[in-house]
Formats: C-alpha cells, sequence, structure tokens
C-alpha cells in the first residue's frame, strides 16, 4: 500500500527526479524506471492517466514537458495519487515561484527536499501547502546563515 | 582552486551534449579529488555533483565513506546534502550503514529540531533490519516530541522501521492508539495513514480502535484524513460484520453531500468492496427519496463513467465490475452507457468495458451486444498503426522553460466536476485501438464468453451461433483457430439441431480455396479446417451427399498440416466417400454405375497420389514423410477403392453388397459427448488392483550415456539421488549469483545414479583404452570448479550411499542387431 515510486521524466526520456520508497535492488530499479517511462511517454494525450503495469498501477500527469509518474498498489486509490501529485507541483510552484524544468534540474536537490517534507515512506506526511513551504522557508534560512558565515572565511 | 560548483556541472553537462560521456568521466575524476580534500564544504559540494550524476545512472557506491562524512557536518546544508545522498544511493547491504548508526542517533536526539527532522526523512528511506533494531527505541522516544512536526515525522518513519523490524511493532502501537487523540490534526493525520496501512495486513489488532475513528469519521472534514479512514474500515469490515451496519449512516452521508471526487470513489469503493451494500437498511438520497443503498451506488457511479474525463471513467469501470460481480441486477440497465464506452480510444477503459459489458449478456441482448462487438472488429480489419503526436518537436530549451502549472488547474478534492487536464494536446492521428490484437483477442474471448456461458444459458438461436463462429473465422485477425474449432465441434456435438446447418457451413468454409490453400500445420485456420473436415465427416449422413465433398477433404496441400489434422481429413474423406456410395445405391442403375467406377478412380488417384506425393518426388522420401497414422489410413482407403473397383467390374442390375454396406464401418455406434468427469465414474471393478506391479520392476531406462568401464571403483563418485537434492539448492543459488559461471555437467541429466556394474555391462566392448584414462581425469577436473563443490564432494565420497534400487542387467542393441528398414 502507499506509493512505490515516484519520478520525473522529460519528453526526451530523462530522468530528473526519482525517489522509491520500496526496496529493490538496483537493476531491478533502473528496469522499472526505463518500462514505466517507455509506456508514459507513448501515451497520447486525452487518455486517462491511469496505466497498469505487471502487479502495480501507474498514475501519471504531464506538466508542460514534464511527465510526474508514481507507482501504487493495485488496490489503492487512483484518484488520490493523482491529487498528491498535483499538489506537489502546487508547492514547488509557490516554492520556486512560477516552476519550470530549468529550476527542477538547477536545484535537485530543493525539489527532492521538498518531495520528503511532502511525502514519506510512500505516505502523505503533510497536506497542508502553507506548512511545507515554512518548513522550507526555515531550512532555507540556516543554510544561508551558515554559508554566510563561510562566506567571509572564503576570501 | 576552482573546484566546479553544481550549477557548473549541470550546465557543462548541458553544453556538452555531445561528448557527454567524456565530460562525466572528467567531472568524475575531479570529484574524486575533492571528496579527498579534508573541507567539510568541498566534499558536501562533490557530494552533490556526484548525487546529480547518480540520477543519471552512474554509480556512486565508491563514495559511501565520504557520504557518511558528510552526513556528520555539524553544518546544516551539508548534512543535508550527505543524507539526500545516503537515501539516493544507500541501498540494503551498503556497509557503511553501521558507521551511520550513531550518527543518526546522534541527530535524533540533536535539539535543532530541523536535524531531527532530517534525520527522521533519512532513516524512513534507507533504514535495514539492524539500524531499525538499533534506533527503534530512539525515535519511539521522539514520539512525545513538543513539536508536531517532529511527531508525525517520527509516526511515519516508525512504521517504516516496523516493516524491517516486526518486533517492534509490539511497543509502537500503544503509542500509536494514542497518538490518534493528539491535539494536532497532521500528527492524527499520520497515525491514521499508518494505522490504514498496518490493519491492511492484521486488521484484527486495530478493531478496538473502531469507535475512535467512527468519531474521526463523523467529526473530521480533512478529505485526505478521510479517505484513509474509509479505507481502513474496508480491511476491517470483513472481519466484523456489525460494523457494516453502523458504518452505512456515515458513508451514505458522505456519497450525498461530498463534492470531492476522490473521497466519493473512495466511499462507493469501500461500499461495493466491503460488502456495504449487501445491509438492507434503505437511504435517503439527496431529494429526499428514499432508496437502496446499493441503488444509491450505482446511481453515483453512473455519475463516474458517464462523465467526459477519461479517469473518471476508468475509475467507474472498474468499480462497476466489482458491483457487477455483487449486484448484476444493478448494471443491467446501464447497458446503452457501457457499449459507448466500447468506443472509448483508450485501451483500458475498453478493457474493462468489455468486462463489464460481457457480464450483463443476457437472452435478450446477446445478439445485440455480439454484434457490436463484432463490427468493431469488421471495422478495423486493417492493423497497421498510424504514428502518434506527428506535430513539430519544440526546442527542448523552450519547453524546460515553460511553466508547469497553467492557472486554469484545479484541484479534485475540493472541487467537483472534471478534472481540467493541462493544455498543450497534440493533434495526432489516433490509431484505431481496435487494431491491438490484445483487444481483438479480449474481443472475441468476450463474445465466446458471453455465448456459452452456463451451458448455454444464454443462447436463442445456435444456427446464429454457428454462424458468427464461422464469421469470426475471417474476421479476427488474431490466433484464435484452437479456440473457435473448440467451440464450433462443442456446439455441433452437443446441439443435435444444428448439426445439419453446421455441416453446410463446414463445407462451406472448406470450399474456400482463400483459407485452404495457403493453410500450414501451425497456420490460425488450420485447427478451424480440421475440425470442419471432422464434422462434416460425422455427419456427412444429414446432409445430401456429394461427391465434390471428397475432393474438397482431400486438399492437395495436405502434407503441410500436422499429423492429427492430416488423419482427421482422411478419415472424413473415407467416411464422406462410403456414405456418397450408400446413398448412391439408393438408386442403382447404369448410369450410376458409370459415375460409381469414375469416382472411385479419381478417388483411388488422389489418395495415391497424397501417398506417393507429387510428380517428380523421390518416392521412398515421400511415403517415409508420411506420419504413420495417417500412412495406414492411407493405405485402407486405397483397399477401399480397390475393393469397389472389384465390386464393381460387372454391371449389374441391383447395387454391390459392397456399396450399400461400407459406410456401416464408420455407423456402429453414435459418438456421443462425454464429459471429462466420465472416467472418474466409472467404477473400478472387484478384484482388479491398479496400483501394484504387474511384473518385475522396471529399471530407470532413462540411460542416455554409458560411460566407459572406470578403473578401479573406489575413484567412482556415486551420486544418488540424496545428494543430488542437497547440493542443488545452494549451489544453484550460488551460480546464479555469479555471472560467469558456466553451466555444467551438473546440469545436464543425472543418470549416475544408476550406473550398472561392471561385470553387468554387455557385449559391446568399447575399445577406448587410454581414451577411459582422459576421461576420468577430464571428470575429475570438472568436479571441484568451486572449492565449495570439492568439499562438499569430498563430503560425500565417505558417506555410505543411500541402497539404490535392484539393478537390473540392460540389454543394449548394438547397431548390428537393428531391423532392417524395408
Amino acid at each position: 500500500m502507499g506509493i512505490k515510486y515516484i519520478f520525473l521524466v522529460s519528453r526526451q526520456g530523462k530522468l530528473r527526479l526519482v525517489k522509491w520508497y520500496v526496496t529493490l535492488p538496483q537493476k531491478e530499479k533502473t528496469k522499472i524506471v526505463k518500462e514505466v517511462s517507455q509506456l508514459v511517454l507513448a501515451r497520447r494525450p486525452k487518455l486517462c492517466n491511469f496505466i497498469e503495469h505487471k502487479d502495480t498501477k501507474v498514475v501519471y500527469r504531464k506538466y508542460a514537458s514534464l511527465y510526474f509518474v508514481a507507482g501504487i498498489d493495485l488496490d489503492d486509490n487512483e484518484l488520490i495519487t493523482l491529487e498528491i501529485i498535483h499538489r506537489f507541483v502546487e508547492v514547488l510552484d509557490r516554492y520556486f515561484g512560477n516552476v519550470c524544468e530549468l529550476d527542477l534540474i538547477f536545484n535537485f536537490q530543493k525539489a527532492y527536499f521538498v518531495l520528503d517534507e511532502m511525502i514519506m515512506a510512500g505516505e502523505l506526511q503533510e497536506s497542508s501547502k502553507k506548512t511545507v513551504l515554512r518548513v522550507m522557508a526555515q531550512q532555507d534560512e540556516t543554510e544561508a546563515a551558515e554559508n554566510a558565515e563561510r562566506g567571509w572565511g572564503d576570501i | 582552486m576552482f573546484e566546479k560548483t553544481l550549477t557548473d556541472l549541470i550546465q557543462g553537462l548541458r553544453a556538452n551534449k555531445r561528448n557527454e560521456s567524456e565530460y562525466i568521466g572528467k567531472s568524475l575524476e575531479e570529484i574524486q579529488n575533492e571528496v579527498q580534500l579534508s573541507d567539510m564544504h568541498y566534499k558536501s559540494v562533490a557530494i552533490d555533483k556526484l548525487n546529480y550524476l547518480h540520477m543519471l545512472g552512474y554509480d556512486m557506491n565508491w563514495a559511501n565513506f565520504n557520504v557518511v562524512e558528510v552526513m556528520s557536518s555539524a553544518k546544516f546544508g551539508e548534512k543535508r546534502s550527505g543524507y539526500l545522498a545516503a537515501t539516493q544511493s544507500f541501498n540494503q547491504d551498503t556497509d557503511v550503514l553501521m558507521l551511520a548508526t550513531n550518527l543518526i542517533r546522534k541527530d535524533l536526539s540533536s535539539s535543532n529540531f530541523m536535524e531531527v527532522s532530517i534525520a527522521l526523512d533519512g532513516l524512513a528511506q534507507i533504514a535495514t533490519a539492524e539500524l531499525a533494531m538499533d534506533l527503534f527505541d530512539d525515535v519511539l522516544a521522539i514520539l512525545d516530541h513538543s513539536r508536531p512536526y517532529i511527531r508525525k515525522k517520527a509516526i511515519v518513519c516508525l512504521y517504516k522501521m516496523t516493516l524491517k523490524h516486526p518486533e517492534g511493532l509490539h511497543d509502537f502501537v500503544p503509542q500509536l492508539k494514542e497518538r490518534l487523540d493528539d491535539p494536532d490534526p497532521s500528527v492524527v493525520s499520520s497515525a491514521v495513514s499508518v494505522i490504514c496501512e498496518l490493519a491492511h495486513t492484521n486488521p484484527r489488532n486495530y478493531l478496538p480502535l473502531a469507535p475512535k475513528l467512527y468519531h474521526l469519521l463523523n467529526s473530521s472534514n480533512n478529505n485526505w484524513m478521510l479517505i484513509k479512514i474509509v479505507k481502513l474500515f474496508a480491511s476491517l469490515t470483513p472481519i466484523e460484520p456489525r460494523l457494516a451496519k453502523k458504518l452505512h449512516g456515515p458513508l451514505s452521508n458522505l456519497i450525498c453531500t461530498t463534492t470531492a471526487m476522490s473521497l466519493l470513489y473512495e466511499c462507493i469503493n469501500t461500499a461495493v468492496v466491503g460488502d456495504i451494500i449487501s445491509v438492507p437498511l434503505p437511504v435517503t438520497d439527496s431529494i429526499g427519496r428514499e432508496i437502496d443503498f446499493a441503488e444509491l451506488c450505482a446511481h453515483k457511479l453512473e455519475v463516474f463513467y458517464d462523465s467526459s474525463d477519461h479517469n473518471l471513467r476508468y475509475v467507474g469501470l472498474v468499480t462497476l465490475a466489482e458491483l457487477q460481480v455483487r449486484r448484476p441486477d444493478l448494471v443491467v440497465n446501464q447497458y446503452e452507457t457501457i457499449l459507448r464506452c466500447l468506443d472509448d480510444p483508450d485501451m483500458g477503459i475498453r478493457m474493462r468495458a468489455l468486462q463489464v459489458v460481457s457480464g450483463m449478456a443476457t437472452r435478450k441482448n446477446l445478439t445485440q451486444i455480439a454484434k457490436r462487438l463484432m463490427s468493431q472488429l469488421i471495422l478495423s480489419h486493417t492493423i497497421a498503426l498510424k504514428p502518434g503526436n506527428t506535430d513539430g518537436e519544440p526546442d527542448e530549451g523552450e519547453l524546460e522553460s515553460s511553466p508547469l502549472i497553467d492557472p486554469s488547474g484545479v484541484s479534485l478534492v475540493s472541487a467537483k466536476g472534471s478534472f481540467t487536464t493541462p493544455k498543450k494536446a497534440a493533434n495526432s492521428s489516433e490509431p484505431n485501438p481496435a487494431d491491438s490484437p490484445e483487444y481483438r483477442l479480449a474481443a472475441v474471448e468476450a463474445i465466446l464468453d458471453m455465448c456459452s456461458r452456463q451451458s448455454y444459458a444464454n443462447m436463442t438461436n445456435f444456427e446464429w451461433y454457428v454462424a458468427v463462429l464461422v464469421d469470426l473465422v475471417y474476421i479476427a485477425g488474431v490466433d484464435v483457430g484452437h479456440l473457435l474449432s473448440q467451440r464450433l465441434l462443442d456446439a455441433t456435438v452437443r446441439v443435435r439441431q444444428v448439426r445439419e446447418y453446421s455441416v453446410r457451413m463446414m463445407r462451406r468454409l472448406l470450399s474456400d480455396s482463400q483459407l485452404t490453400e495457403y493453410v500450414t500445420g501451425d497456420s490460425p485456420n488450420a485447427a478451424v479446417l480440421s475440425t470442419a473436415a471432422y464434422i462434416l465427416g460425422e455427419y456427412c449422413a444429414l446432409v445430401p451427399a456429394s461427391c465434390d465433398d471428397i475432393g474438397l477433404l482431400l486438399l492437395p496441400s495436405l502434407r503441410r498440416l500436422t499429423s492429427d489434422q492430416q488423419a482427421t481429413f482422411v478419415l472424413a474423406a473415407m467416411k464422406v466417400y462410403t456414405n456418397w456410395l450408400q446413398d448412391v445405391s439408393g438408386y442403382w442403375n447404369d448410369e450410376i454405375w458409370e459415375l460409381v467406377r469414375s469416382t472411385n478412380t479419381t478417388t483411388m488417384d488422389s489418395v495415391t497420389s497424397l501417398f506417393f506425393g507429387q510428380e517428380g518426388d523421390d518416392l521412398d522420401m515421400a511415403v517415409a514423410e508420411l506420419p504413420l497414422q495417417v500412412e495406414s489410413l492411407l493405405r485402407h482407403f486405397i483397399e477401399i477403392t480397390k475393393a469397389v473397383s472389384v465390386a464393381t467390374s460387372n454391371m449389374s442390375a441391383s447395387e454391390p453388397l459392397l456399396c450399400r454396406e461400407l459406410h456401416s464401418l464408420f455407423t456402429m455406434y453414435e459418438l456421443n459427448p462425454v464429459s471429462a468427469a466420465a472416467q472418474g465414474k466409472v467404477p473400478v471393478p472387484e478384484g482388479l488392483d491398479l496400483e501394484s506391479w504387474i511384473g518385475d520392476e522396471i529399471p530407470d531406462t532413462s540411460l542416455k550415456v554409458i560411460p566407459p568401464p572406470p578403473p578401479p571403483p573406489t575413484q567412482r563418485h556415486v551420486r544418488t539421488a540424496v545428494d543430488d537434492t542437497r547440493t542443488s539448492g545452494s549451489r544453484k543459488a550460488d551460480r546464479k549469483n555469479q555471472p560467469f559461471y558456466l553451466e555444467d555437467a551438473a546440469d545436464r541429466p543425472r543418470n549416475m545414479g544408476k550406473l550398472p556394474d561392471v561385470e553387468d555391462i554387455p557385449v559391446m566392448q568399447l575399445d577406448l583404452g587410454d581414451l577411459a584414462m582422459s576421461q576420468t581425469k577430464s571428470r575429475k577436473s570438472d568436479k571441484p570448479k568451486k572449492k565449495k563443490k570439492s568439499k562438499s564432494s569430498k563430503r560425500y565420497k565417505k558417506r555410505t550411499p543411500e541402497p539404490s534400487p535392484p539393478i537390473v542387467p540392460v540389454d543394449i542393441v548394438g547397431d548390428e542387431d537393428m531391423p532392417d528398414i524395408p
């Protein structure tokens, strides 16, 4: 139960972010990512956002040039997963300010941090956008403060 | 020093698209140097870069120790990078995880809540059994942390840890239950999520929580949590039927009032799957009428599969299929809507709709549904698919900088109505999903299933059914030959009335030269044609006999079929011929006599030509190629024709006895269909013991290789069955992990256990001499390919072998003794 993996893939098939919530050997992971991205990239726009792949359901959504893909169990609610993906994208949007794929490429760790705040162990742990953004802001402040101290030492 | 930052790396990568692997190789070298530096900052930057490369597929396990170093940094930013790298690249057997234990423990007890939070995040990802066991108590203590933010994370982290360390569940569950009363809603929400997951595997433990959860269900308006609670109840109701009654109220309330599609879906799903619809209490729906709960669900489901949004359709159909299993009556009147779903371009939706449609077939609508499905198959007989998105690919850079969300994006949980999919729908030429072989196969199977369900309960007109089957032969487009032939046979044999019609149709099939000309043994039509031949032969008496049929059955392409199929055809030809003879004997006169003679001659010619192959073929080869069964049948046929020619050698006034009676060769008994369980019902006669041996015990004759007589028996390694089973498991497992291990003699059949003694090897003395010596030597070197193997083989030498069955001297026939082939 719960989300098994989340990954973001561009239209050209490049992986932008991947997070696994189940333990699998590395080769299995790359295989699954490859297969599922092929399935997702081949979908036409008017089809529904759920695909069945072996013993999991794949829920995906296309935002501009990026596909957000989540894999869930057979008995999970697909609609809510779609909603979780949407929430994540909204938070990213607020965090980066009108986010685009470039932001995610250059600030991939920040994207991971946001994802970690929202989803842990395959479950949504924080559905409030405000809280997530607040926590991220706090963390960023701390980091900036540290770097500022450090900055003087560099010169 | 000019170390590249992360941004530089990424920019560099994008700039060097052509020589990417060189650039990456260079960067990896730089990173290797950087991680050795003592300055934590550079180390962490290096780890960040490595992380990025890992995402592109490059291994970063060599830097595991450095990652742990960075994790231990005092600075928050660096620590965060370290933990991130750890979660991305550590897996279950990373050895440096043990170093991390104390580190994580320190972080967990830190006063800075952010450090605690990243430690919890990281732990949830990388927990192994040892880590979980060691750190369980620490995290358990954090459950009482003053910040709800931390408490919430601790709950979820503990869940993950109990997956690896199940004993911890014991301590965790009581605390978890307390957390349900926590003042902070997000903590309660996580507690509920975790309970939902745990209850899935072990619902009984959480049953006492039901009252509390019920209270939450009624009082909360946090849709996320509600969904989890509803799902939780779905796993609880099977073990506690009284819950169903209690849930009835709130669930129906939710269903009627909620505007969130996902919640509605979850409620209906739970209601259907958890069997709450079987509760007979009525509900008042939105306009005040009192209706049955199940009807309410069905009514609401209609909104789903009738919507124009594909997601809702799909989801609605899934639940509808579930509902159909339990309450088929509710689904039947949705017939029209579902049929429309059959035309949906999405494959998933179509397959689901197909499932539902075939489930709702009754006597009245069977023909309609079948017609609809068949028209789909006919319309798209072309298999060629057109490619998808054909608009020109915009520049990658442009794409990447366009915003992800456009302002019209609507959220599901808070608003009713369909989900708006983001813009940029490409105008692609749509390939018809009915072209896909999976769909066609599914459609054909659905048609067949609908018709033959429950011994043809839905069938009113069998002739129509046979016609459908014949049509399917033409339009199916996929390999369903066996299926169709089986059904044809089934219908014809079991339903007397349709036999005549069936024979006519089979005749039509066989006269279709398109089908018969190019058929081979494994082509899809072969099975159908051979069944057609069988039916024609078996029931030829039902239709006026025609001597053309014989020509139909003795196909020139007969030899290309499999032996069973050929036999069917020849046998059918014999039956048809003798039947025709019998028929013709009824009105014997001189013309008929001429006719019989000429037909007999032509038949004899065709049979012999089948027997001897085409002109110019090597006679011996042609005959030798024939399967034995077919050869014998053809010989019989030739004899019959010879007999007939003898019998009609003189023109006589009355028909020869032979012609009249030949057909009785095949009509002594009527063949009835026999059920598969019939054999089991035959009682075993008295005194018949099916278990005891009839004669002497027969030794294992699977001997394929007789090794040359080995010298001193002490060196021989008798491997018995016991050894085999013991070693195969562990060794095979080892072997699987070693990619360079060749499959060796151990995988070939193990016949060594039943070696006859030296004296028992009969006449054939193989003069191998020194070859024998070298063979035994190579066998010995074969054995210890791995150290483990030699040890085990040594061990087994000392053990006394199990008593093997008595070895009977086997008489091996040498080449000289083989009978000559005539």
